[in-house]
């Protein structure tokens, strides 16, 4: 498990999205939405950036250190 | 499973069995040399039709639409080529040094045709198995 926990499955429901939509949106698949969501992928900043652009948030209020 | 795992599996399954049918009867058959040149042109057009075909089946019955690799992906892609092009400089030897077990000029050119499929046979199990991996 990576040690970047993060709010984006909460985030996503919270607004009614599936994976493919939110993938979509930000130019991901459907199973890197769901690697990110389970922490099994970090995604890169310009990713990052982007799902909290979407969700109208901040990278902090989405990502944490957490080991 | 996602289009991209789908198609790195086509063409590994394709290049092993066509490639594996074209060294099987270069290395056991008994045939001529203008006979071996015809079976390899009879390979590269198969696989290319059966790539080809494959894809797009592929593409028509896969739920999710085509799109580009993902970050994740070209990261998945740069490592299995990275690993794929140690096989190729690796067989790329080999072929260069079957020029002193005896071999003549198209021998080797097999010997490289080969050392080019197994690197391309690696990358694409290499990718399927950092896919799988992270699934």
């Amino acid at each position: 498990m990576f040690p970047i926990a993060n709010n984006v499955r909460a985030e996503r429901e919270a607004r009614g999205m599936t994976q493919s939509e939110l993938g979509a949106a930000i130019g991901l698949t459907r199973q890197t939405v769901a690697a990110i969501e389970q922490r099994r992928y970090s995604p890169s900043l310009e990713a990052a950036f982007r799902i909290a652009r979407l969700f109208d948030t901040t990278v902090d209020a989405l990502f944490r250190w957490e080991e | 499973m996602s289009f991209r795992y789908k198609s790195a599996l086509l063409s590994l399954v394709s290049m092993a069995v066509i490639y594996g049918w074209f060294f099987a009867t270069l290395m056991w058959g008994h045939s001529t040399p203008l006979a071996n040149v015809g079976r390899l042109i009879l390979t590269v057009i198969l696989l290319a039709a059966v790539q080809t075909v494959g894809h797009i089946v592929l593409a028509i019955t896969s739920r999710e639409k085509y799109r580009g690799m993902d970050e994740r992906e070209r990261g998945f892609d740069r490592r299995a080529t990275s690993v794929g092009y140690y096989m190729l400089i690796a067989g790329a030897l080999i072929a260069i040094s079957t020029l002193h077990m005896g071999a003549n000029g198209p021998n080797m050119g097999y010997a490289v045709l080969l050392a080019i499929v197994i690197a391309e046979c690696t990358r694409q199990a290499v990718f399927l198995f950092l896919h799988h991996r992270a699934a």
